[in-house]
């Protein structure tokens, strides 16, 4: 039987545009300085630090040499996993779970020291797709496209998303972008590449988060408040574009099944108190809908045109503001499950759903954008 | 207790400067087809992947991402996949990383996969020299080779080694490598030729230096239930971890000695309930991507102590016909596609206890020790493989 694991330790710091001087690890270092002291633990009472990110986004290589120090991990059992830092997570939770190490503290960071745009377009074919310019947020319209296309989804619906969005992020005093914005403004802002445009892309925010993991047998020592990991599944896509159906993320589907078959999940809508997705885009945020579960194929505009996802809704999705708020490339999966956790100790202050239980937390690690995607998605419940 | 996990099955490739007769996916794929039909299993078998590599050695992006079809087969994507990655201990890290998706019981089977394609970059000294800190320490020219360098010549100063035991290092593992048909280099060497060679950084002369090659290596985990049904022969993980040092390379007080490595063997020997390494090991596959490192890396695992490498070297300890054959594969000296050279140590130990090492094959192997070092010498993973079980 896998150890139980808990979440025991959070630590985001503000996310914004630009953190002057500093350079990646030092968000990481502030991070998991803020995580330690919300378990009232030290350094040395880690037994493994997993970091993430990648090299060449960092813009160097073997970036986790500083990244494993800044997080602690002097003379300890590192790693680090080239994805967004909810891999981290997962992996931290095998760690615990197979009984060899008791607490793990995970990291990631969100930095601007190499252009995103360039960086994603090395990841394709020199021959056949390079010349075609494409890249992480082109993949990302390929598919919105494609979507918006395949069941008549409206630029209006997913500017509802964007709305949604940015009304909980002005709640969120660590969000980057703190200000509401109408639909009108959505459509208006400057294209981007079709049907998406600039307020339908998450920003470019800098900022660290780390989360500190423990077993059953130590969690009751850390905190009497532990957000327990029920279950988490993830998953990768085909590398092949061509060979998908750009309306579908089956990635997601076969991540969310991992995870729900493990923590007993049957009606999504219904059982979870909230979820925190890692929304690529507005579209994506729609198409997670439908991928996670909470709607039918094509179904999940209706979602959004009834409020159901709202603070007010059956099911609040993004209470944090999502990614199109704060956006921290190589981390954005691991703030959804900060966030999420926050929720269910109670501690989210102004964004707070109220008598929160059951969360969901997707992140998305997707260097190559919709090309070969990895999905991830943690079950989290109060303890 | 954590559950039990063995390796089931190896798949390595030829390893050379450049496999131009492959594209990527290709040659990825040419190790894990090796791998599944060495544990006589399918894609559909396979549980979960977990691959590394070093993309700036690659001169891509995600290579991974290129690579998962390769991995899994068209048919199989939507799998769970972790990419790991931590400079030149990533083939240590994956296999690290596999082993806990199988002891944490949510996996059975889970392949590991690991690949580079140095022969894409440009110069990879330069894309080292990337990893070291841009204020403090880049201007030095620091990187790999000069670490190595520092290592040996602290060596010299504290112990009195010599270029000559440096050369019979080479020497060793070159002919070594000549039985190993998935070694990069295979030419023969003798101490003489050694001492000839081209200065690279004092003192380490080109036949002390490690090539780049391109290369990928598998290796196949499962748990106890499954591992005794797929082979009669499994590889039982009896001990494995890793451990992170300071990144100032200006900050290490000594050289000579590889301290971590020392905290990290006495930390794995213990889980493995080794007493005595050079009695209770039966071969050794040592990170050697110079030579003074394979003579340092016997002090600090307990071989010997520390100043008595080159002794170990000079009385034949550590040849194939010694007490504890160090390196039956040519080690990383002769083959190193960078952030694969560590499962390729893994995967050589695995063959030793599996019995499938062919010319390299140290009779009745039962225990190995692999060893893998990376990021300026500041991490190391260690993985004790066993023929039975702990």
């Amino acid at each position: 039987m896998p150890k139980r694991v808990a979440i025991v330790g959070i630590g985001q710091t503000k996310h914004e545009e630009s953190k002057g001087h500093c350079i990646y690890y030092e968000s990481d270092f502030e991070a998991a300085k803020l995580a330690l002291e919300d378990a009232a633990l030290t350094r040395g009472d880690l037994d493994t630090v997993i970091a993430s990110g990648w090299d060449a986004i960092d813009g160097r290589t073997i970036s986790d040499m500083h990244t494993c120090m800044a997080i602690g991990g002097y003379l300890k059992d590192s790693s680090h996993v080239g994805e967004d830092g909810i891999m981290a997570l997962a992996y931290a939770y095998l760690r615990i779970a197979s009984g060899l190490f008791d607490i793990a503290l995970v990291a990631g960071h969100g930095h601007r020291e190499a252009n995103i745009d360039a960086v994603t377009r090395v990841v394709f074919d020199p021959l056949f797709t390079r010349p075609a310019g494409r890249n992480y947020i082109i993949t990302m319209a390929m598919q919105a496209n494609a979507y918006m296309h395949k069941y008549g989804v409206s630029k209006e619906q997913a500017a509802k998303v964007v709305v949604k969005n940015r009304a909980n992020g002005a709640r969120n005093p660590y969000a980057h972008l703190n200000s509401p914005v109408t639909v009108e403004e959505v459509l208006a802002s400057r294209p981007v590449a079709y049907p998406l445009k600039a307020l339908d892309c998450p920003p470019e925010s800098v900022g660290g988060v780390a989360l500190i993991l423990a077993a059953e047998d130590v969690v009751r020592r850390i905190t009497d408040k532990p957000v327990w990991i029920r279950g988490i599944g993830w998953a990768i896509e085909s590398y092949e574009m061509g060979s998908k159906d750009l309306a579908e993320i089956p990635s997601l589907t076969a991540a969310a099944q991992r995870a729900y078959k493990m923590a007993g999940i049957k009606r999504p809508l219904d059982e979870f108190d909230l979820a925190e997705i890692h929304e690529a885009t507005s579209f994506h945020e729609l198409m997670d809908y439908e991928a996670l579960g909470f709607a039918e194929a094509g179904q999940g505009a209706k979602l959004i045109e009834e409020g159901a996802t709202e603070m007010s809704g059956k099911l609040p999705v993004n209470p944090s503001g999502g990614s199109l708020c704060t956006n921290l490339f190589g981390a954005s999966g691991l703030v959804r499950a900060a966030e999420a956790a926050l929720q269910l100790r109670g501690d989210a202050h102004g964004r707070q759903v109220a008598g929160a239980k059951l969360a969901l937390a997707h992140g998305l690690s997707a260097p190559a954008g919709a090309a070969a995607p990895t999905n991830c998605v943690a079950i989290l419940e109060r303890g | 207790m954590a559950r039990r996990a063995a390796i089931v099955g190896v798949g390595l490739t030829k390893c050379s400067s450049h496999r131009r007769d492959v594209i990527y996916p290709e040659l990825v794929h040419e190790a894990v087809s090796a791998a599944l039909a060495d544990a006589n299993l399918e894609a559909k078998d396979i549980d979960a992947v977990v691959y590394g590599s070093m993309d700036p050695f690659d001169g891509v992006f995600a290579p991974e991402r290129w690579n998962v079809d390769a991995c899994v087969g068209a048919g199989a994507s939507n799998k769970p996949f972790m990419k790991i990655t931590t400079g030149g201990t990533t083939g240590g890290s994956v296999a690290l990383g596999g082993y806990y998706h199988v002891t944490s019981g949510l996996f059975d089977v889970v392949l590991v996969v690991a690949s580079q394609r140095v022969g894409e970059t440009l110069e990879a000294q330069l894309v080292l020299n990337t990893a070291i800190d841009p204020i403090y320490e880049r201007w030095m020219g620091g990187g790999a080779i000069m670490v190595g360098a520092n290592q040996a010549s602290s060596h010299f100063h504290y112990y009195g080694t010599t270029e000559e035991d440096l050369a019979m290092v080479a020497a060793k593992n070159y002919a070594n490598a000549l039985n190993n048909p998935y070694a990069h280099l295979q030419r023969h060497l003798t101490v003489e030729d050694a001492l000839k060679m081209r200065m690279i950084s004092w003192p380490l002369r080109l036949s002390d230096c490690c090539p780049s090659s391109d290369g990928a290596c598998a290796i196949i985990l499962a748990c106890e239930e499954r591992a005794r049904k797929i082979t009669k022969t499994p590889a039982w993980v009896r001990g494995a971890g890793q451990i992170t040092d300071n990144y100032y390379i200006g900050d290490r007080p000594w050289f000579q000695d590889w301290e971590a490595l020392s905290i990290l063997g006495r930390h794995v020997y213990k889980q493995a309930k080794i007493g005595n390494p050079l009695e209770e090991l039966d071969v050794a596959e040592l990170y050697n991507a110079f030579t003074i490192q394979e003579i340092i890396e016997c002090e600090a695992l307990g071989f010997c102590e520390p100043g008595k490498g080159t002794e170990l070297l000079r009385k034949g300890v550590t040849s194939m016909d010694g007490k504890l054959p160090v390196n039956p594969s040519g080690g990383t000296l002769c083959t190193n596609p960078i952030g694969a050279t560590g499962l390729v140590r893994i995967a050589e130990a695995a063959l030793q206890v599996m019995g499938k090492a062919d010319k390299r094959q140290v009779a009745n192997a039962k225990t190995a020790l692999a060893h893998v070092w990376g990021a300026a010498i500041g991490f190391h993973v260690l993985m004790i493989l066993d023929k039975e079980a702990l």
